[in-house]
């Protein structure tokens, strides 16, 4: 059997490493657009001069060729042919397949604001070809700005805040990080950022963009009225799934590739997996999905049922926060909200129902593993007789006698 | 694979199961010269007390499919296929606690001092003679066994 994945992220290569695992003669092809494998996460790390291409690498140097594998880096799929089973490249190869695994992840998407796709000097943050033409323009540029203030965009910032530059990041909302944190939690973050230098412009939005005479954005204008000066700017305003080759195939799209829960799409032996799907754009999720793909694949059965996004860890200065489901509620949600903090820590939990809804851990977030289980799983914890700050997993605890692995007792 | 197999009847809290990883993981050290109050003493396992239950060991699984390796974004976590327990490389770790947030129980945390390194089970490298905690439980609360995979 021959399996193509397109994709060499965390969805591709996980499926590729679980496929090779437990059939190692299957022929597995992987098609990547870009000439490296590097993990999205760890881009501020190379643009902050903390760690070098080698550095970002998720897989050991000699992956492709221990697992024999073939790896066309620098090749982008542009069509699929799902009746002949084949995809086309851009450089006319045709690459047929028995099954095709989409692992295509997202991509940016610059705001149609005038001027700006146009602008030289605009960057999304997204492929380390993103980071290293950012490197460049780091080593002449004084003035920086982010245009988004979520994990890609402050992730950016701190990286440019590490080479000298002055940062200023321009917020539509009130607050940074606003899907993760709430008001609180999100000023922490910002204060570190301040002290490290940078300027927040937030509840404000970029309105047009003045180039120069060689096509470079130098002033950014905002509703406000405020003029902002920019030599790079870095646009983080949110990602989108990549899938344009599939037009016309038949593959079933609703802003994201569609798949049932073994992972395949609506026509048979092609399957997706990772923020291509849309299910949630996070590399533990992406990683999941290529390893569950993979084994659906392979002709055993295997659901993925997680379909639960709102989930996130952020560290940045030292400072780390756990943030899981619904943390800043309505109040006609009616829901109750425990609030314990001290001079190190800000807690917060939401329940509705003896359900506990989300939680936000600020400060030491050492073992707060559970609570993901918990709020994935609906636990009703209103029977336990503690106070909710003290709950963890001892209060499920159960053992499998046989093989010595934990279970929830629920 | 081997595993740490528990059973919490014969568990009475003594905690010298904290000590002794605090000095495995602490160079030079032994049970009694090891200190407790250094900033780096991390113990990888965890005695919880329940009023109904009494106490209940808590220490990483080495899971047969485990939550902490397919989070990791930096391929600093992951299962040795030959002993099956789950290493970390603290020289790829970027610090991200995705893996935190993944393991169910609980058992991983981020270093107290910096917050840039993992705290995890490392079954003291399968040195042959056994995990450190296990040599150090006076009740046999928690043994080395082979369990199939
Ligand atoms: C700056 C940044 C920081 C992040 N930080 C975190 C974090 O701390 N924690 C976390 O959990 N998540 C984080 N994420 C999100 C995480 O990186 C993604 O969820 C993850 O990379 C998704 O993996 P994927 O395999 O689905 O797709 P992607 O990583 O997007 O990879 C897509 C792959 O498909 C290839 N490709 C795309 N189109 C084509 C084509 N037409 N032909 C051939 N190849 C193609 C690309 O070359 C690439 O190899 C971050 C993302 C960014 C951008
Ligand atoms: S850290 Fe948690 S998920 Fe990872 S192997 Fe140990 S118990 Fe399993
Ligand atoms: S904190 Fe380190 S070990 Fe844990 S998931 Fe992130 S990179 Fe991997």
């Amino acid at each position: 059997m021959k399996i193509v994945i397109i994709g060499a992220s965390a969805a591709g290569i996980s499926a590729a490493k679980t496929i090779k695992a437990s059939e190692p003669d299957t022929e597995v092809v992987i098609i990547s657009k870009e000439d490296s494998i590097h993990s999205r996460c760890m881009l501020h790390k190379f643009l902050g001069h903390e760690r070098d291409t080698k550095g970002v690498n998720f897989i050991p140097e000699d992956f492709f060729e221990t697992n024999n594998i073939t790896w066309l880096k620098n090749t982008t799929v542009i069509r699929l042919d799902t009746n002949n089973k084949f995809v086309k490249t851009h450089d006319n190869q045709e690459i047929s397949f028995d099954k095709l695994l989409i692992a295509t992840g997202a991509s940016y998407f610059i705001p149609p604001i005038p001027d700006l796709r146009e602008s030289k000097n605009v960057y999304g943050f997204r492929d380390l070809k993103d980071a290293q033409l950012l490197d460049i323009e780091c080593k002449t540029a004084k003035n920086a700005v982010v245009i988004g203030a979520g994990l890609v965009g402050m992730d950016a910032a701190m990286a440019m805040l590490e080479r000298g530059l002055t940062v200023t990041v321009i917020e539509m909302t009130s607050d940074v990080m606003s899907l993760q944190l709430d008001k609180k939690s999100a000023q922490a973050y910002q204060q570190l950022f301040e002290n490290a230098g940078a300027e927040f412009i937030l509840n404000d939005k970029v309105v047009s963009v003045d180039v120069d005479e060689v096509g470079r954005g130098k002033t950014i204008y905002l509703a406000s009225g405020k003029a902002v000066p920019a030599d790079v700017i870095v646009i983080a305003a949110g990602v989108r799934p990549a899938f344009n080759f599939t037009e016309g195939s038949g593959i079933a799209t609703n802003h994201a590739i569609l798949v049932g829960e073994d992972l395949r799409t609506n026509v048979k032996d092609i399957y997706a997996a990772g923020d291509v799907t849309g299910i949630a754009g996070i590399w533990p999720n992406a990683m999941k999905q290529g390893r569950i793909a993979a084994i659906n694949m392979l002709g055993e059965k295997r659901l993925y049922e997680d379909r639960y996004a709102l989930k996130n860890t952020v560290n940045f200065y030292g400072l780390t926060t756990l943030s899981l489901g619904n943390i800043n509620p309505e109040p006609e949600e009616n829901c109750e909200i425990f609030i314990r903090e001290d001079r190190n820590n800000y807690q917060k939990i939401v329940v509705k129902n003896g359900v506990v809804q989300g939680v936000i851990i600020q400060g030491d977030i050492g073992g707060t593993g559970f609570w993901q289980y918990l709020i994935k799983n609906k636990i009703d914890v209103s029977g336990i007789d503690k106070d909710v700050f003290s709950l963890s997993y001892a209060d499920f605890y159960d053992l499998d006698q046989q093989t010595g692995e934990y279970n929830y007792a629920v | 694979m081997k595993r740490i197999i528990i059973d919490r009847e014969k568990c009475d809290g003594c905690l010298n199961c904290n000590i002794a990883c605090i000095s495995a993981h602490e160079e030079g050290s032994n049970f009694y010269t090891v200190n407790l109050q250094s900033p780096d003493a991390e113990t990888r396992n965890f005695i919880k007390f329940d009023a109904q239950q009494g106490y209940l060991p808590i220490f990483c699984r080495h899971c047969d499919e485990p939550e902490c390796v397919l989070s990791c974004m930096s391929g600093a976590l992951e299962k040795d296929q030959l002993t099956g327990h789950v290493q970390y490389d603290e020289t790829k770790c970027a610090a991200c606690y995705m893996c935190v947030m993944n393991c169910s129980y609980g058992v991983l945390k981020p270093d107290k001092q910096t917050r840039t390194k993992l705290i995890k089970c490392d079954f003291c490298d399968d040195k042959p003679d056994g995990p450190s905690c296990v040599k150090s439980c006076p009740k046999k609360a928690i043994e080395v066994k082979e369990v199939s995979r």
